[in-house]
């Protein structure tokens, strides 16, 4: 039976817990809180150390908040991230995707950061070591141990990624990890993994919208591939999903039968540890996926630009000691499931957009269900559920009702 | 010579912008096709490839479209052949042609507001391996290189 207004809003038979309100999706100033008690507080993936391998190699990148970051690998190896802004007049400092130091600017000198606006330098440890004409315009007011760039808090980990948090009290990456990788550990961490694969898009989409899709896996439905490979193999739906403190959860191996997907084949590659066919995935809270299938592993990145805008970042990673017809035959496997051509993502992809048409602000979307109980396996909504309970721990809010404190 | 390798090239445009796929791969060799999508990624310092299949598989991922949740919303390819070079001693012709993608609306968004507007996709490149025989031109290998690295939601057909 079809329903009025009164009845389409009315709120769900549900606990609190089961159901949230649309407007965690929409609401600017939801947003805006998100970015300050969620994104400026917590450890976020930003890259790969084999996309700096070497001294002086850089990354540019960003977190949410329009934090520009530069990602530098110094002379000691040690790879550490600046806020990518000049302290002098504001300029971006480092302006190429990726690089090394080594590479000579048009004003400024090898193995330093310059600025090409006034060519302030600055080196791989962030200190500024070149200010033109410094003491005839600061003579003793100013000098340049008072304007070294601003560090961020680094670690590397969890299969070689570069992970950052804004916030200089933090603990370290491990408590806010919690062992939600330990699973994974012997295939991530036994040897140096190499990426292969790199794609960004902006999505009109919210950024939570992204994330639940790697947080349920009730939309198997929507995937030909995996109602081909996945749902039709035996004990499929008995796979476990695994909750963790802080908001990670993990769906515990699988087995796929790639083959059955016509034009497919058997994955011959797979990671230390895992094995064959094998298929294990990790969501770390807010913003991060960790899938490997078999021979490849994917990691999703995603940057909130605005309530529907998203920066999607994807790469493609196998092992640094494959030879070129192994990587050859991770990155077809790969991009069978994940590339930008790949039969899942622009599935994926084209669902999270319309949810975003069809959930716009005054639309009359009102509440979604997070409800399916299934003893945990692989159907049940507990992803989206630990995932909300966390949302609400550092927002003060219910999903539910999300316009109120919990304090009021 | 030239103008057969050209007609193939424009062929395969109308054949795949009025999502004739059949006509598509019928100007394709069977053996030892190769189709790739391929791209320059300044972020990782590297070629990547993005797809990878010879004929067989590319004929799978068209025939198994309909079972699949896709963007319907037509891509329509503008291809301008800049360059025809024939090799000498095998004969094989490599062609470099530029290429311009499309995409109108139709339901991949909100159809209500945006159904029917056109904008810019993706830009790039075919670099061809063509063989041309009594029965005409066939493709041997294409590399679609692309420039443009953001293309939004993807797509799962063949550029």
């Amino acid at each position: 039976m079809s329903r009025t207004l009164e009845q389409w809003t009315r709120r769900p038979t549900l606990p609190d817990t089961h159901y949230l309100d649309t407007r965690v999706y929409t609401e600017p100033s939801i947003f805006e809180e998100e970015i300050e008690r969620i994104f400026h507080r917590l450890w976020l993936p930003v890259c790969h150390e084999s996309e700096l391998p070497k001294p002086y190699d850089f990354r540019t990148s960003g977190v949410a908040g329009n934090k520009p970051l530069v990602i530098v690998r110094g002379a000691d190896d040690k790879i550490r991230t600046f806020l990518n802004v000049c302290p002098h007049r504001g300029n971006t400092i480092v302006r190429s995707p990726a690089g090394s130091l080594l590479k000579a600017e048009p004003s400024g000198n090898p193995r330093n950061m310059t600025c090409m606006f006034h060519g302030w330098q600055f080196d791989a440890t962030g200190k500024c070591v070149e200010i033109p004409r410094e003491k005839a315009g600061y003579q003793e007011r100013l000098c340049k141990s008072d304007v070294g760039l601003r560090e961020i808090r680094t670690e590397v980990a969890h299969g070689g990624f570069i992970w950052v948090n804004l916030d200089d009290h933090c603990g370290p990456l491990s408590d806010f990890i919690a062992g939600a990788f330990d699973f994974m550990t012997t295939e991530l961490d036994s040897e140096p993994l190499d990426i292969f694969h790199y794609q960004k898009s902006v999505i009109r989409t919210n950024y939570k919208l992204w994330h639940e899709t790697s947080r349920e896996f009730y939309h198997d439905y929507l995937h030909y591939h995996n109602r081909a490979t996945g749902m039709t193999q035996k004990g499929y739906f008995d796979r476990k999903y695994s909750v963790f403190p802080n908001g990670h959860a993990a769906t515990g191996l699988t087995t796929i039968t790639y083959d059955a997907y016509e034009g497919n084949k058997d994955r011959g590659l797979t990671f230390p540890g895992m094995p064959k066919n094998g298929w294990k995935q990790l969501n770390i809270f807010p913003s991060c996926t960790y899938s490997l299938r078999a021979s490849c592993l994917r990691v999703s990145v995603m940057t909130p630009i605005s309530e529907s805008e998203t920066l999607i970042e994807i790469r493609g990673l196998g092992l640094k000691r494959d030879t070129p017809a192994e990587r050859e035959e991770r990155i077809a496997d790969h991009d069978t499931i994940w590339g930008p051509f790949g039969r899942n993502l622009h599935e994926d992809l084209l669902a999270v957009k319309n949810q975003t048409v069809a959930m716009r602000r005054g639309s009359g979307s009102k509440y979604l269900l997070m409800a399916r109980e299934e003893n945990e396996t692989i159907h049940d909504e507990v992803g989206l559920r630990s995932y909300f309970a966390e949302w609400s721990r550092r927002m003060n809010r219910r999903a539910a009702d999300p316009m109120r404190s919990m304090d009021e | 010579m030239k103008e057969s390798v050209t007609e193939l090239i424009y062929d395969g445009c109308m054949a795949m912008n009025a999502q004739d796929w059949q006509a598509f791969l019928a100007l394709c060799e069977p053996e030892g096709f190769r189709y790739r999508i391929t791209n320059y990624s300044p972020e990782i310092l590297r070629t990547q490839c993005w797809m990878d299949r010879d004929f067989k598989g590319l004929k799978s991922i068209i025939e198994l479209l309909p079972r699949h949740n896709t963007d319907h919303s037509p891509l329509t390819r503008h291809a301008t052949v800049y360059k025809v070079r024939q090799d000498a001693q095998t004969g094989e012709v490599r062609a470099h042609t530029q290429l311009a993608i499309y995409r109108t609306e139709l339901d991949g968004s909100n159809s209500h507001f945006d159904s029917g507007k056109t904008a810019l996709w993706a830009i790039g490149r075919y670099e061809d391996r063509i063989r041309v025989g009594d029965g005409g031109a066939r493709l041997l290998e294409r590399n679609v290189v692309l420039d443009t690295r953001q293309i939004d939601i993807g797509s799962h057909l063949p550029l």
